[in-house]
């Protein structure tokens, strides 16, 4: 049996996670300083410095290490076969959603999801062809941080955990627990590496539309994360989707507040009232103006037509 | 005197006739759904034959599909948020017209090819506000569902989309926090160099 390397020790013992950790909180403590780029504060993201500090150490392990071989990957596998050990770690990963479908109470869904699993296993050859896509056997994502949600537990503080990235305090214990379950942590250390590197590759496009759209993309990604981890805790029907409150979502808000009583009157419905009678009164006024014209007009035909009469010969 | 008679009913006939105007104008304005709809149809037009236009191209098809379907300069106030008031009223101006091209940019690269994608309306709902959510889906083949929750507002002369959330993940939340974020930390001409940087970079794309 091979002796594990120093780091794999490390990792194995919780040293290098440990030691990384105390690294970035001594180096947040110093960003929040004076000599550091001070956030304003941000109550879902309380220790933004640190996890600021941690997202930049994930980012350049990304540029060097994880990036480049998943780039490899993607370069030297047959897109069917990515395909294929895509598929098989999602039908491993359907242990855990099931599991977290009956701690959820979703019975039904749960059923669904143990027919998926079965089907892929055997028809789909252990998973590499997703048979179960073509029999209309949607594939769910649950797992235990969407369960502790549905349990009543809040997702706390934003967190940027050294090596996996994006989480909230409720979503460290729920990733470990989805660990213990995920059958993939017991296997051996290849598929393992395996089961990373497809994830990563999973991850390119995600990645790369980050680092095209985004202006900050420490505050993209954690905005991102954020609402479509709220969408999965609440199958999609978290008022919350829009992100912002109906007030934000007036436009008129930022110019109006100031000038007072346009935004009271919107509360009770009355601005779109208010400018129907505008177009309105616009309408009557333009008549007005047409009718004065006509008027006008009338009167100078009134008074050439005396004049016509007063110079006639009679 | 006849003519002085003929006033009042001169006048009766240019109201009726104004609001007659009124009407036919109501009837031409586009529902929400229809409004998507077009919008929609726009976009896979382009997809279709995106790789000819190149991004030049679809860049200029889309600017008025985006423009006459977006209530752009709302979404750039909304998306500045409080900051947008402590701003100049030339840097607003600034500020929509590079938001407005950054938004067709970004539909120009990210639509750029088509492989057999459709959209379809689902249905649609009131807000309390007074805004209309349409719900839909992209369907791309061999790939899930896109769901797209297109949210608008009548500005008053017509029905404009100010957000669309896919998938849960609302596009004007997302900005409001990556853009205040930017206007906050680094300031206003920050923002703009890199609004302008993103501009830059789609356009070098193919």
């Amino acid at each position: 049996m091979n002796k594990p390397r120093g780091s794999h020790r490390l990792l194995n013992s919780g040293l290098l996670p440990c030691m990384a950790l105390s690294l970035f909180m001594a180096s947040g403590c110093a960003a929040s300083g004076p000599a550091g780029q001070a956030h304003p504060f941000n109550k879902i993201d309380p220790y933004e410095n640190v996890n600021r500090n941690i997202y930049k150490f994930n980012d350049m392990v990304d540029d060097y290490v994880a990036g480049p071989i998943s780039d490899a990957y993607r370069y030297i596998t047959p897109k069917f076969v990515q395909t294929g050990i895509a598929n098989a770690f999602a039908n491993i990963k359907n242990i855990n959603v099931v599991f977290n479908d009956v701690l959820q109470a979703k019975f039904v869904q749960g059923a669904e999801d143990t027919g998926r699993f079965a089907i892929n296993t055997t028809i789909g050859v252990a998973g590499l062809f997703d048979v179960a896509k073509s029999l209309s056997l949607e594939q769910h994502q649950e797992d235990f941080d969407q369960t502790l949600a549905v349990w009543g537990f809040s997702k706390g503080a934003y967190l940027v955990v050294p090596f996996l990235g994006p989480s909230t305090v409720r979503g460290v214990p729920g990733a470990a627990f989805d660990t213990a379950v995920n059958p993939t942590s017991y296997v051996a250390t290849p598929f393992q590496a395996l089961s990373m590197l497809n994830a990563r590759a999973n991850a390119d496009g995600a990645l790369r539309f980050i680092d095209e759209a985004a202006l900050d993309p420490y505050v993209f990604t954690r905005e991102s994360f954020l609402q479509w981890r709220d969408n999965l805790a609440t199958d999609g029907k978290s008022n919350a989707n829009t992100g912002l409150g109906d007030e934000e979502m007036d436009a008129d808000l930022a110019g109006t507040t100031a000038k007072g009583g346009v935004l009271t009157m919107d509360k009770f419905g009355f601005g779109k009232a208010s400018h129907t009678f505008a177009i309105v009164k616009d309408s009557f006024d333009q008549t007005t103006l047409a009718f004065e014209q006509a008027n006008s007009k009338l009167d100078m035909l009134e008074l050439s037509h005396s004049k016509w009469l007063m110079v006639s010969p009679k | 005197m006849i003519i002085r008679k003929l006033k009042p009913i001169m006048a009766l006939v240019l109201m009726v006739l104004s609001m007659v105007g009124g009407i036919a104008h109501a009837e031409t304005m586009l529902s929400a759904r229809e409004v998507v709809d077009k919008f929609q149809g726009q976009l896979l037009a382009v997809m279709k034959i995106g790789k000819q236009l190149g991004y030049a191209g679809r860049y200029d098809k889309l600017y008025d599909a985006v423009a006459t379907s977006h209530d752009l300069t709302k979404i750039a106030r909304i998306v500045i948020g409080k900051e947008w008031e402590k701003l100049t009223e030339a840097q607003q101006k600034n500020l929509t017209d590079v938001f407005s091209k950054l938004s067709v940019a970004s539909y120009a690269h990210n639509f750029k090819d088509y492989s057999g994608e459709t959209f379809t309306i689902d249905s649609e709902e009131n807000t309390a506000r007074g805004g209309v959510i349409v719900h839909a889906h992209l369907t791309i083949p061999g790939d899930k569902d896109v769901k797209f929750d297109y949210m608008l507002k009548d500005n008053g002369d017509s029905w404009r989309i100010i957000n669309i959330i896919a998938d849960g993940v609302s596009d004007l939340a997302l900005k409001r926090s990556d853009y205040t974020a930017v206007l906050q930390n680094e300031g206003f001409d920050a923002l703009m160099v890199k609004i302008n940087d993103k501009i830059s970079n789609y356009s070098k794309q193919e």
